[in-house]
């Protein structure tokens, strides 16, 4: 695998010598530096300063999805550097289809946000927080090494903590302690995990220590046992972050007490810090264990649907109804990614993509509607469409997206996780489907109670969406439009990543388990790719059936080991 | 009389050969000490008032210096044109100069500096001013080479006492506080009691093995096969109980929270770098080097004791409202991850524990100098809330301490992370994995208690930031030259190590080697 | 009992034994000796001056200080005299170490003049 590597290296030095990934994860570092060096007393430059660096970032990102070769499906724009070499511990990161449109939202989420959202006091120290969490969350998605990665999986924390408790709301500082804690006891079990990962590899193949993630999980030397144990200390790390059912609690206090743009990033993009966790460090590192805990994950993923969608019904705050929101709508892709085949992962891999941007815009817009009206309690809003027409008429669109109204974004992630999920376990599928009805009961409710109804009260003198305000949230629009009717550039650059990871998968349990189905043939618009799809199985009609019994029979097997242990 | 002493008598006491080169540090250590002591009773009414910390801090940078040329000649392997290269013994193989004691030679060197330069303002602010602290600090580094360097029990033992001895005297210096006289009392008391405690273990090992070299004690365990080896273990226990004391390790760390509260804050600065590491040293000394053959046996001991001081360290330090206090407790869980490293009886996890003390000393002795500019004149207002809103009045000393406490809690990109890891790493090469896990939730745990701290300082205290009194805070206290120069040392020394920790950690590796015979 | 640990065993008994004899006698003495309380035995000396003022007098401290230096010198005569019996055996060296010794601790005495701890004022 290090020759794959090494070939993508060799290729990419032709191609661009620019280097990519350092630009990235340095530039808003120094975006810090600068605005920290700026006097405090001059307050509107730092907001400048700040947006500048980090949009060069964001065009950088921009520049690798338009330098990135989508047939490859390794590692592209490959950066590595020995760190601490004899411990085998080295600065290696790499973009792949995976990551690509992670990156990208990075980039892009953390300049609209600075702009979006003005922080009302203490400028300079919220600039700096913000501009190095973009460079952590930039390395978190770029590291190709246990280590680096868990460098910036923690560094992370750090800004988010103090931008919660610093410029939240209400509790906020109970919010952010517990945000803290709560990911923090997750990622000191992977820590232990990654040092008994290498330290086993080491020993049991007899080469030097690297904690280089492929060199790892291509020559994965390890027990059975021992790799379950740890894929236990990896995924309780990611389950926190994602977060996964019982540990979801930090969640909405979280996202309720931070400020929007701390609620924004942290929907938009760290949640997404667990999830991918999975997908490279659950799924690629550890396969035959990630198959072994699959019926676990994909019933906490679906609890986590269900759970949410009712939870979200029953809030009487608007903002902390998107969070619960997010439970439902982060258990889709955990659905996704634990199907193991091409059309769950990449579903669950677009819901990110789709999530990021839609449940990053509904925060957007809850925080604006919190400028104009000073309160979140839905009791005590009604009849906004009156007073703010254009506001009504945006906050309709990112909630459709939201619900998955197909021809929106949210529709295509939402599909191919449950095509993924019922082609491999089918009633976890069914199961799911009601959180997609429960999607549209609460958010439609929510906005019926919110917008509609007599305009009372300070309510009627509510203003509209002002030009500056739609020209930041612009952006979020198109992509939601663009990505729904047209997902098809998105899906095929992550899909050569993807089926290498499903073959992985696969040579790594032993057996072909699943039915790959090509999601992206020739099709070119979502519809037709339905139509493909949906033809395909037509044809393999009595051939699916067996396969569907093949999987219940896999589904009974995994009943007993359990029951048996 | 003298033609006498010339004519070597017939039953002539042979002398010990003395390596004066291996011995340099340690003199110019102690001697620089008993030299100001003279110079100061000389001349009392001559000597500038800033004559006594610039000579400490000369003192202390000779003591390092001194300590390079060793530190090239004991890491090095002999050859033809330097067959002296190597580890080496002297003083009738009693007192080792290898890459371990050099090594905690700098370090000490390096804690005398900087206490020094803290201690010099803050003597001053306290009206306590004199050279007797200095001489007592150096002094009681020099115990700390000795404790290092000892290739016998007995000398160990004399280290201990002129470490200890030196540090009770400290704890008290601030007389007008009840609270530091009962912090010097209460060291003192159970100090005598642990170093009694530790006498009686040096008393039964000589009893199991014959000897109280370490050298000849390590051949011995090798060679011989103990048929009743329960004096030995015996000897084990209290040597380890005498330690524990000195590391505050849980159950022998009662007095740490209350010792840190109420002595002068340089002084517990220095006892939480100093004392800790000259301690483990000779832990490492005794244990690891010397009981090596018996690691089956306090292995499991260690092993227990870590945990216990891991847990207790990090849940109690939960429910404490006084900073020197909750660091107190933050000493008494960083020991606990200390002994996780000595537990795993590697070279590696020995090299660990070398880096861990290094990172540590810097952070910490950052973190009191933060405390003793922070809580003011008196001493006195140490509570969580007299330092609310710290980042808010005082920013420099707001981020360095944020610095140190992100240190301490091993977030990434401090040396405190390396460290955390390099413990982590060693206990499971050890496959001490429970062990592992543990040190790991102790770590959530404390870092709520950092995290509490970093609240205060950072989100608390809002109340307080009306801004004339804020332009007035900001204008009227400046950093003095002196703490401002160890705030710059340690946070560079934290950052720069947690960037780059390999010159570090080879220097640990290098200096884990020793126990020479000869 | 594994071998390994009937070893601690034997430290077990030890400190037991320890405890026991201390409770046996001082329970002895508690059973075989009268007991008839009354207030005068209380007292700090049942016979003699009767105490005036409380246990904790305060006592110069000057008695203590020169108490130290006592302290001092007598510790280094105990090093003196052995070394002065064996003094020829150890030859220029011995001569040349007890020099050191004592100067050191003149020194502290020295210090102990300056600082004015000699003068009974």
């Amino acid at each position: 695998m290090s020759g794959f590597i090494f070939a993508a290296e060799a290729a990419e030095a032709s191609a661009l010598s620019f280097p990519l990934i350092p630009a990235l994860i340095a530039l808003p570092l120094i975006g810090a530096l600068v605005v920290g060096l700026i006097p405090t007393a001059r307050d509107g430059i730092h907001q400048q300063l700040a947006v500048l660096f980090s949009g060069a970032a964001g065009a950088i990102s921009v520049w690798a999805l338009v330098e990135f070769d989508k047939t490859d499906a390794g590692f592209q724009f490959v950066s590595q550097q020995d760190w601490v070499a004899d411990l085998g511990i080295q600065w290696l990161a790499g973009i792949d289809g995976i990551t690509l449109f992670l990156v990208v939202l990075t980039g892009l989420l953390f300049p609209l946000t600075m702009v979006a959202v003005n922080p009302g006091h203490d400028h300079k120290p919220y600039f700096i927080w913000l501009l190095i969490l973009q460079s952590g969350c930039f390395g978190v998605f770029v590291a190709l090494d246990l280590f680096m990665f868990f460098v910036f999986f923690e560094i992370v924390l750090v800004p988010m903590y103090f931008l919660i408790g610093k410029w939240g709301h209400g509790n906020a500082k109970y919010a952010a302690n517990k945000f803290f804690l709560f990911t923090m006891a997750g990622s000191a079990l992977m820590l232990v995990s990654i040092v008994t990962l290498v330290s086993l590899q080491a020993r049991e193949s007899g080469n030097a220590a690297t904690f280089s993630v492929v060199d790892i999980a291509e020559n994965l030397a390890i027990g059975q046992g021992t790799a379950r144990w740890l894929f236990l200390g990896f995924a309780l790390a990611f389950a926190v972050k994602v977060p996964i059912f019982p540990l979801h609690t930090w969640l909405p206090d979280a996202h309720t007490e931070a400020p929007t743009a701390g609620s924004v990033i942290l929907a938009g993009v760290m949640l997404k810090l667990g999830t991918y966790g999975f997908l490279r460090f659950g799924l690629y590192l550890f396969p035959e264990a990630s198959n072994y805990f699959a019926p676990v994950f994909l019933t906490l993923g679906v609890i986590g649907i269900v759970y949410g969608a009712v939870v979200a019904t029953m809030q009487k705050d608007l903002k902390r109804l998107v969070a619960y929101s997010s439970v439902a709508h982060l258990g889709f892709i955990v659905l996704g990614t634990f199907s193991l085949n091409s059309q769950g992962i990449q579903g669950g891999l677009a819901q990110m993509i789709n999530h990021g941007i839609s449940t990053g815009a509904l925060f957007l817009l809850v925080g604006w509607l919190y400028e104009r009206r000073h309160t979140r309690q839905i009791a005590e809003l009604g009849g906004i469409q009156k007073a703010a027409p254009v506001f009504a008429g945006v906050f309709t669109l990112v909630m459709l997206s939201s619900i998955g109204l197909p021809g929106l974004n949210g529709f295509v992630g939402e599909f191919l996780v449950l095509l993924g999920a019922f082609t491999a376990h089918r009633w976890w599928a069914v199961v799911a489907t009601v959180g997609v009805i429960l999607a549209a009961l609460y958010l439609l409710w929510a906005y019926q109670r919110v917008f509609h109804g007599p305009t009372e009260g300070d309510n009627a003198d509510t203003p509209d969406l002002s030009v500056w305000e739609g020209v930041v949230i612009a952006p979020l629009l198109v992509g939601i439009v663009f990505l729904g009717l047209y997902p098809k550039p998105m899906l095929e650059r992550m899909e050569p990543a993807i089926d290498r990871l499903v073959e992985h998968v696969e040579a790594g349990v032993g057996g072909d388990f699943t039915e790959p189905v090509p999601t992206v043939g020739e099709s070119g618009t979502f519809s037709e790719l339905v139509e493909t799809t949906h033809a395909e199985h037509e044809e393999h009609g009595s051939h699916s059936d067996e396969h569907g019994d093949e999987d219940h029979s896999d589904e009974e097997d995994h009943g007993d080991e359990e029951g048996g242990e | 009389m003298l033609n006498i002493l010339a004519q070597p008598p017939t039953d002539a006491i042979p002398t010990p050969d003395v390596a004066w080169s291996g011995l340099m540090p340690l003199l110019i250590l102690s001697g620089g000490a008993v030299l100001l002591l003279t110079i100061v009773s000389l001349a009392k009414d001559f000597i500038p008032r800033w004559f006594t910390p610039i000579y400490t801090v000369l003192i202390g940078i000779a003591t390092g210096v001194a300590a390079i040329p060793l530190w090239l000649r004991v890491t090095d392997t002999p050859s033809a044109a330097d067959p002296n290269n190597g580890p080496f013994a002297t003083l009738d193989s009693s007192f080792g100069v290898d890459g371990f004691s050099v090594f905690f030679t700098m370090l000490f060197a390096a804690v005398v500096v900087l206490v020094a330069l803290l201690a010099n303002d803050y003597l001053r602010r306290e009206d306590i001013d004199g050279p007797e602290f200095y001489v007592l600090m150096m002094l009681s580094a020099s115990g700390g080479i000795v404790m290092a360097s000892a290739n016998d029990l007995i000398v160990m033992f004399l280290g201990l006492e002129i470490l200890s001895i030196a540090v009770y005297v400290m704890a008290a210096m601030h007389s007008r506080r009840i609270e530091s006289q009962e912090a010097g009392m209460k060291y003192f008391v159970l100090g005598a009691l642990s170093s009694a405690v530790f006498l009686y273990g040096i008393a039964l090992t000589y009893g199991a093995t014959g000897s109280t070299n370490l050298v000849e004690i390590r051949e011995f365990l090798s060679n011989v096969i103990l048929l009743n080896d329960a004096l030995l273990l015996a000897g084990f226990a209290l040597l380890l109980v005498g330690f524990g004391f000195k590391v505050a390790a849980v159950p022998f760390h009662s007095w740490t929270p209350d010792v840190y509260q109420g002595a002068p804050t340089p002084v517990v600065g220095f006892m939480a770098s100093a004392v800790k590491a000259a301690a483990f040293a000779g832990m490492l000394r005794v244990f690891w080097l010397t009981f090596g053959s018996y690691r089956t046996d306090w292995q499991p001991v260690i092993y227990g004791l870590a945990i216990a001081t891991l847990l207790v360290g990090s849940f109690v330090a939960i429910v404490q409202t006084d900073v020197k206090r909750m660091l107190a407790y933050s000493s008494i869980s960083h020991a606990g991850y200390l002994l996780v490293g000595v537990q795993a009886a590697t070279n590696e996890g020995t090299a660990t524990v070398l880096f861990y003390l290094a990172a540590y000393a810097f952070m910490v002795i950052g973190s009191f100098t933060v405390i003793t500019l922070a809580t003011g004149p008196g001493d006195a207002k140490t509570s969580l809330t007299d330092i609310a809103g710290l980042a808010r009045t005082r920013p420099v000393l707001g981020i360095a301490l944020t610095v140190f406490l992100l240190g301490q809690a091993g977030v990434p990109f401090t040396s405190g992370f390396f460290a955390k890891f390099y413990v982590i790493s060693a206990a499971a090469d050890a496959n001490s994995y429970g062990l592992a896990i543990v040190a790991m939730l102790a770590a959530v745990v404390a870092a709520f208690l950092y995290l509490r701290i970093m609240m205060a300082i950072w989100l608390d205290g809002d109340e307080v930031a009306d801004p004339t009194e804020l332009a007035a805070a900001k204008a009227g206290i400046p950093v003095p030259w002196g703490a401002a120069v160890v705030l710059v040392v340690t946070v560079g020394f934290t950052l720069v190590f947690g960037l780059w920790p390999e010159p570090m950690i080879e220097m640990a590796r290098d200096a884990v080697p020793a126990l020479a015979i000869g | 009992m594994s071998e390994f640990l009937r070893s601690y065993l034997t430290v077990a008994i030890f400190g037991a034994t320890g405890c026991l004899l201390v409770g046996a006698f001082v329970g002895l003495s508690a059973l075989v000796r009268p007991t008839r309380p009354q207030a005068q035995k209380y007292l700090t000396y049942e016979s003699g001056v009767d105490p005036v003022g409380t246990g904790w007098s305060q006592s110069n401290i000057r008695y203590y200080v020169f108490a130290l230096l006592f302290v001092m010198f007598d510790v280094e005569a105990v090093f003196i005299f052995p070394w002065a019996t064996r003094l020829e055996a150890y030859g220029y060296f011995g001569l040349v170490e007890m020099a050191i010794f004592i100067f050191i601790l003149a020194l502290g005495l020295f210090y102990a003049w300056r600082k004015g701890v000699l003068r009974w004022v």
